[in-house]
């Protein structure tokens, strides 16, 4: 009785699992066919990876962009969520809601919008230069600051929203014992709270990471063609000189990249208990 | 009209994303914002994006063929008011003339899309219009016809225009765009653009370096007849020489947005967005045709494709017809390729034409020829590893 009704479970998550296998997994396949195929088959374009300059630099200006974006946004996003657990219900209402207002704003309007306010003349060094902090315009604009700047702006939530989730279920009478007992506000917020808001610190760090890695319209616009990330030369090699093998590779080496960043997390921290799945 | 400010504004959002943009793609964007502003009429804009695909005069399609020809012609265009405009200007004189029907698609040819197509032998495009970077791409991966120039006559255009796979349909103009207000004196030649003493202030370049290198070329001293062969490392070291300064641009209108936020005072742009940079501006941006690198729009064939070669080839002999370039010139700006129509273009409005005797003196052809040679290095044609150096010392 209990087998049969088990399998008839099982039959609810086909139609899920027939979509991803002919929308997804085929055409992932199909991308990782290519790039041991195109133009001859074997290893040559990944090859490439190890061997070609440019390749490198692009990968290492992805890396570096995503890791000091990945820093920025999770410390800022801690502290937002910390005062979000902490301030009244009506505070908590108005904060979430301008966290998911910028969330729905499309990422070409928040990226024009950093042009106008970063800008020579622009709102920022105007400001500045008003004030007498600076006689002439600060480099703002179409380098990698001005990238991170974007980038961090368009991640906020994706670092908030799940240290928030795990932080409301941290009681706080945790931290009050700890106070109760003699230590300082400092002590009893780095040995009680931080580890208790583990989970949702790494839980967001990797959303973070995972996405910035993909990022493409933000560098693309911010970067004013300077800061090449990895996913427009993809898209470069795709569309315009098509080397579809050279594409497929980059894509794929994103991918292994994801994957990597998973297992290499994993072996430290479990994360089904992260994401939520225990 | 309502429906056309749905339509320019669709074609507005696509153009403000950052992609690679070809200056065909850039024409229809062009069109579509003067037609908004009421600069131009609903007919005129119609029959001149025509000109673009198809064009109703002059059509000289062998008798007795009817029985060869194709049932319908599928002409592909960066879209949008475009798609009705050939199918309402078009489609209907052309296929009285040639008993085959018009289908016009706006979807855009993309080189990826072509590719795509043949490869999968599910080829529905019989021309499109695209650029000669793209066409150079695409001959390498051998998914083209060749242009057949039995029918299509080479003397109606520059002899550098007529590629192998592709022709021109019309000429362009990468030409020196600067803010009058923000210089000294106006530049003249790329040596003024390259002296940031004499000239402060940032540059825009293009993301992509054809285009871009002949100016390096001359800005390293090189006289505009000696700029082929390009030293590409010379071109690197000159594009490092001023990279501090340089924003990039992708799309034509990028090219302008720079401008306008005065992020740049000069700028290797397109004729066309310098040209709308001049009338917005009120003439405070200016640019001259001094080493200007004139290019052209290409039309190609896919391999195998439906209405058969010979069709496609009839119709592209039929663009050539000079009163129809001027047509598309008045209304979209890109300059006749046909040599013939030079003399018609109305008297006030020859400064804005690259293909006017006494502006085509200032400036250089540029040579499809040098792009489509091997490098020399691994199996890379020099357009192909010109494009990795440009990005690479772009990024650098």
């Amino acid at each position: 009785m209990l087998a049969s009704q088990r399998h008839t479970y099982w039959l609810l998550i086909v139609p899920a699992v027939l979509l991803m296998l002919v929308f997804y997994i085929y055409p992932l396949i199909q991308v990782l066919w290519i790039s041991v195929t195109e133009p001859y088959f074997g290893l040559q374009n990944y090859e490439a990876l190890l061997t070609r300059p440019l390749l490198h630099r692009i990968w290492l200006t992805t890396l570096r962009i995503c890791l000091i974006t990945t820093v920025i946004t999770v410390i800022l996003g801690y502290l937002v969520a910390y005062a979000m657990a902490k301030v009244g219900e009506r505070q908590r209402t108005t904060m979430m809601f301008c966290i998911l207002l910028t969330f729905w704003l499309s990422v070409l309007i928040r990226a024009f919008a950093w042009v106008m306010l970063l800008r020579n003349g622009g709102l920022i060094n105007s400001a500045l230069m008003s004030l007498g902090i600076i006689d002439s315009d600060l480099p703002l604009l179409r380098n990698e600051f001005s990238v991170i700047v974007g980038m961090v702006h368009f991640m906020m939530p994706l670092a908030v929203l799940p240290i928030y989730s795990n932080m409301s279920g941290i009681d706080g009478r945790y931290v009050s014992a700890a106070r109760g007992l003699g230590a300082s506000p400092w002590e009893a917020f780095w040995h009680i709270h931080l580890p208790l808001s583990k989970p949702g610190l790494i839980a967001a760090t990797i959303l973070v990471f995972v996405f910035s890695l993909g990022f493409f319209i933000t560098p693309a616009i911010l970067g004013g063609g300077k800061v090449v990330m990895i996913s427009e030369y993809i898209q470069v090699s795709f569309e315009e000189t098509l080397r579809w093998g050279q594409a497929t590779m980059l894509a794929s080496s994103l991918l292994f990249a994801v994957l990597l960043t998973l297992a290499l997390v994993a072996r430290f921290v479990d994360l089904k208990k992260v994401f939520g799945a225990r | 009209m309502k429906p056309n400010k749905d339509l320019s504004k669709t074609l507005y959002e696509k153009d403000l994303y950052p992609d690679e943009q070809s200056f065909a793609e850039d024409c229809a964007l062009i069109a579509a914002e003067r037609l908004r502003r009421g600069e131009i009429d609903r007919r005129s804009f119609v029959k001149a994006l025509g000109m673009l695909g198809l064009v109703p005069v002059a059509l000289k399609f062998g008798s007795g063929s009817a029985a060869a020809q194709a049932k319908e012609l599928v002409i592909v265009n960066w879209g949008g008011p475009a798609v009705e405009a050939y199918a309402n200007a078009w489609g209907a004189p052309f296929e009285k003339a040639s008993g085959t029907k018009v289908i016009i698609d706006g979807t855009g040819p993309l080189a990826s899309k072509i590719k795509a197509m043949v490869e999968a032998k599910a080829v529905t495009w019989d021309v499109c219009d695209t650029g000669t970077g793209t066409t150079l791409v695409l001959a390498k991966q051998d998914v083209l016809e060749d242009i057949d120039y039995g029918i299509v006559d080479k003397s109606k255009m520059a002899p550098e225009f007529a590629y192998q796979q592709g022709c021109a349909n019309y000429m362009f103009s990468f030409v020196l765009a600067y803010n009058k207000a923000k210089v000294a004196s106006a530049p003249n030649g790329w040596k003024d653009f390259w002296d940031l003493k004499k000239f402060p202030g940032g540059r825009t370049l293009r993301k992509q370096p054809n285009g871009m290198l002949e100016a390096c070329m001359m800005a390293a001293g090189r006289s505009p007849k000696d700029v082929y062969p390009i030293d590409l490392n010379l071109a690197m070291s000159k594009l490092k020489e001023i990279k501090g300064s340089v924003v990039a641009w992708g799309s034509g209108s990028q090219s302008q947005e720079v401008f306008r936020t005065g992020e740049v005072v000069m700028g290797n742009i397109w004729h066309t967005r310098a040209n709308l940079l001049r009338r917005d501006s009120n003439g405070e941006i200016l640019w001259n045709w001094q080493d200007g690198i004139v290019t052209a729009g290409m039309w190609n064939v896919p391999k195998g494709n439906p209405a058969g070669k010979e069709t496609a080839m009839k119709f592209i002999a039929s663009a050539q017809d000079p009163a129809s370039q001027i047509e598309l010139f008045k209304v979209m700006g890109n300059g006749p390729a046909n040599p013939a129509a030079a003399s018609m273009v109305p008297e006030d409005m020859r400064y804005i034409d690259p293909g006017q005797p006494e502006n085509m003196k200032l400036q250089i052809l540029q040579s499809g020829y040098w792009y489509e040679e091997p490098s020399g290095k691994g199996k890379l044609t020099n357009d192909e590893l010109s494009r990795e150096m440009w990005l690479d010392t772009l990024s650098s």
